[in-house]
C-alpha cells in the first residue's frame, strides 16, 4: 500500500490555474484552520497538563468549571484577555511587544511543516528537518528579546540562561535528528514518515534509534524550557524568568507558544522516531499491517503525539530542576559525546545495511 | 548482660582509615560517586526510572488523591484526629464539666486568649466558674491549654467553619453552664437543686464579658490616674504652702529693698 501525500500548498497550486480567488480563499481557510488548531491544541494541552500534574501529585486539579473542570482553561483564557496589559516604564516598548510575537511566530512556522496525516500538512519541503531546526530557533530570539526589553535583572538572567541552554542543546538535538536522516536518506518530513513503512526507526535502527530518541527527548525538553531544564523561568530563583514583566495577552502568547512547543517537540519525535502518521507496521507481515491500517493515519499521529506529550509531562512532574553547571555538564560532557558516537555507529549501520528490513 | 555483648563490633563498625599522608579515603564514601563515566550514565538513567515509577504509581491509583472537595462533601468530611480548629469544653453525658477554675490554662496561655471569670455568689462550692471565655481572634492554636489542664476539660475539635460578620463574635464562652463541677453536682440528690445551681451560658455572649472587663480595667486605670493626680496635687499644694511659709519672713526685707531701689 502506498501513501499519496497531498499537502495544502499543493492543493492551492492545483486551484491556481482555475481561479486565483479560490486559491486565495483556500489559503485564508488554511491559515484559519492552523490558527484554530493552535488555539484548540493550547486549550487541550493546558487542561491535560493541569489534570496530569494534579494526579501525579495526589491532587484532583480543576474540578469546578464544567464537568471535571473541562471549561477551566476557557475561563482562564477569558480572564487573561480581560487583564490589563502592563508595560514597565523603562521597558523597550517595541521589543517588549515583539518578543512574544516572535516566540509565537517561531512555533507557528514550525507548525506548517508537520505532517499530521497524508492529507493534513500545510507545506512539505524537501528540507523539512532543516527547516524545523532552523525556524524553531526563532523562539529563543523571542525569549532573549523578552528578557532584554523588560529591563529587569531577573528577566535578563532568565533569558540569558534560556539562550545558553537552547543553543547548547540544539547541538545534541540536531545530532539525534541526523541519525534518522541518515537512515531515511531524506530531509523531507513526509519522506521520513514513508521510509518507516516497514517499521519505526526507533526499533528498526536497533540501539541507535533508542539512543537517538532518548537524546532527542532530553535535548528537546531542554529546548522548550520544561521542568528538568526550566532554569529560564525557575520560579524559586528568578520569580518567573523572562516573562516576569509580561501580563495579559502578551503573557498568554508566551504561555501558548510554550505549550505548543511541547506539541511540536512531541510531533517531531513521533514523526522521526515513531513513524508519524504511519500505522504500526512490522516488515512485510501483510495481515498484521492490514489490521493496523484500519485506523486512519491522522489518529495514529494523534495517539503517538499524545503518548510523547504524556512522557514529557511525566518528566516534568517527576524530575527536580538541574543547576546551571549540571545543565552544561549534561550537554557537553554526556549527551554530546554519546550523540557523536551514536551518529558514527548509525552511519556504519547505514553503510553496511545492518538494520531491520534494510533494502 | 555481660560486657562482651555490648562490645563494639556488632553495634559500631570499626572506624574507617582516614586520609593518611598521600593515602586515599578507604571504604565507601556515600557522597562521592565512583561508578565512572559510563556507569554513571546508566546509574542516572536507572534512578530516573525509579522516580518515574513512583509518580506514575500515584497517577494510576486515584485512591491516593488526598484533596477534599470541601463544600460538596461537607456531610462526609473527615478531618485528621489532631486537627486544631476550635477550643471546646468536654461535657459529660449529663452535660456537666470538670472545670474547677484553677486558672492554670489562663496562666499558660501565651497571648491571653483565655479569660476565666468566677461567679460572684457560688451556689454550692467555694469557687464556681461563671464564664470560660476563649478568644479565637488572638489564639495561636498552640495546644498548651489542653496539655496543662489537670482535669482534661479542654480539647481542640474540628469545627473549622468559624467565619462571622463581626470580629467581636470571635470570642466564645466555652462552658454550657455557670456552676459547680460534675463531682459536686452529682452529690446533689434533688434535680431541682441541681438545676438551681446551674445557670445557662450562651457561647456567643463572650464579647460582652470582654468588653465589661476592658471597661473595668479602664475604670481602674482612670481611678488610679485620678488618685495619682490627686496625690500629686496635694503634694504640690503642701510644698507651696511650706514655701510660702518659708518665704513669708523674707518677704519684708525684699519689699524694703524694692522700696529703696
Amino acid at each position: 500500500m502506498s501513501w499519496q501525500v497531498k499537502t495544502m500548498a499543493e492543493r492551492t497550486g492545483d486551484l491556481l490555474p482555475g481561479s486565483p480567488w479560490t486559491a486565495v480563499l483556500y489559503v485564508l481557510l488554511t491559515i484559519l484552520a492552523v490558527t484554530a488548531f493552535v488555539t484548540l491544541c493550547g486549550l487541550v494541552l493546558i487542561y491535560a497538563e493541569r489534570k496530569v500534574s494534579a494526579h501525579f501529585q495526589c491532587r484532583l486539579g480543576p474540578m469546578r468549571v464544567g464537568w471535571h473542570g473541562l471549561l477551566q482553561t476557557i475561563a482562564d483564557t477569558i480572564k487573561l484577555l480581560l487583564k490589563e496589559d502592563i508595560v514597565p516604564r523603562d521597558a523597550d516598548a517595541l521589543l517588549h511587544i515583539l518578543a512574544p510575537v516572535l516566540s509565537f511566530a517561531g512555533m507557528l512556522l514550525v507548525m506548517i511543516a508537520l505532517p499530521m496525516s497524508p492529507s493534513i500538512q500545510v507545506a512539505d519541503m524537501n528540507i523539512g528537518v532543516l527547516y524545523v531546526t532552523a525556524v524553531s530557533g526563532l523562539g529563543v530570539l523571542g525569549i532573549l528579546l523578552g528578557g532584554w526589553s523588560s529591563n529587569n535583572k531577573w528577566s535578563l538572567l532568565g533569558a540569558m540562561r534560556a539562550g545558553a541552554q537552547i543553543i547548547s542543546y540544539e547541538v545534541s538535538a540536531t545530532l539525534a535528528l541526523l541519525v534518522v536522516v541518515l537512515f531515511a536518506g531524506t530531509l523531507q518530513l513526509s519522506g521520513i514518515v514513508q521510509s518507516q513503512e516497514t517499521g519505526w526507526w526507533i526499533w528498526r535502527a536497533h540501539g541507535c534509534g533508542i539512543v537517538a530518541f532518548s537524546i532527542f527527548m532530553i535535548a528537546g525538553t531542554a529546548e522548550i524550557n520544561r521542568t528538568p531544564f526550566d532554569l529560564a523561568e525557575g520560579e524559586s530563583e528568578l520569580t518567573a524568568g523572562f516573562h516576569t514583566e509580561y501580563s495579559g495577552l502578551r503573557f498568554s502568547f508566551f504561555f501558548l507558544s510554550e505549550f505548543l512547543n511541547m506539541f511540536v517537540l512531541a510531533a517531531m519525535a513521533s514523526t522521526l522516531f515513531l513513524g508519524g502518521w504511519m500505522p504500526l507496521h512490522v516488515g512485510h507481515f501483510t495481515v498484521f499491517n492490514g489490521i493496523m491500517d484500519l485506523l486512519p493515519p491522522g489518529l495514529w499521529f494523534t495517539l503517538k503525539t499524545s503518548a510523547v506529550i504524556f512522557l514529557i509531562m511525566w518528566f516534568r512532574w517527576t524530575f527536580p530542576r538541574l543547576r546551571v553547571d549540571q545543565l552544561m555538564r549534561l550537554e557537553w560532557k554526556i549527551l554530546l559525546p554519546i550523540g557523536f558516537v551514536n551518529l558514527f555507529v548509525s552511519a556504519a549501520c547505514v553503510v553496511t545495511g545492518f538494520y531491520f528490513f534494510a533494502g | 548482660m555481660s560486657d562482651e555483648s555490648i562490645a563494639a563490633p556488632e553495634v559500631l563498625p570499626p572506624p574507617e582509615k582516614h586520609v593518611g599522608t598521600g593515602g586515599a579515603v578507604t571504604g565507601a564514601v556515600p557522597w562521592i560517586d565512583k561508578s565512572g563515566a559510563i556507569g554513571g550514565v546508566f546509574k542516572g538513567i536507572r534512578s530516573l526510572f525509579s522516580g518515574m515509577k513512583v509518580t506514575v504509581g500515584y497517577l494510576m491509583r486515584p485512591s491516593t488523591v488526598i484533596t477534599q472537595q470541601y463544600p460538596e462533601n461537607r456531610e462526609t468530611l473527615k478531618l485528621p484526629d489532631r486537627f486544631r480548629a476550635q477550643l471546646a469544653f468536654n461535657h459529660d453525658d449529663n452535660g456537666y464539666h470538670k472545670c474547677t477554675m484553677c486558672r492554670i490554662c489562663e496562666e499558660a496561655c501565651p497571648n491571653v486568649s483565655i479569660i476565666i471569670t468566677g461567679r460572684e455568689k457560688p451556689a454550692v462550692s467555694k469557687k464556681e466558674i461563671d464564664s470560660f471565655v476563649w478568644r479565637l481572634d488572638s489564639c495561636t492554636f498552640c495546644n498548651t491549654c489542653v496539655i496543662v489542664c489537670p482535669f482534661g476539660v479542654l480539647r481542640f475539635d474540628g469545627t473549622f467553619e468559624s467565619s462571622v460578620y463581626d470580629r467581636r463574635l470571635l470570642a466564645y464562652t466555652l462552658n454550657d453552664y455557670a456552676g459547680p463541677v460534675a463531682s459536686v453536682l452529682e452529690k446533689i440528690e434533688d434535680p431541682e437543686a441541681r438545676k438551681a445551681a446551674m445557670e445557662k451560658r450562651d457561647p456567643y455572649g463572650a464579647h460582652t464579658i470582654i468588653e465589661a472587663l476592658a471597661e473595668r480595667q479602664r475604670a481602674k486605670k482612670a481611678a488610679t490616674h485620678a488618685a495619682y493626680a490627686a496625690a500629686k496635687a496635694a503634694r504640690i499644694a503642701k510644698k507651696e504652702a511650706a514655701k510660702a511659709a518659708a518665704e513669708a519672713p523674707a518677704a519684708e526685707p525684699a519689699a524694703e529693698a524694692k522700696d529703696v531701689g
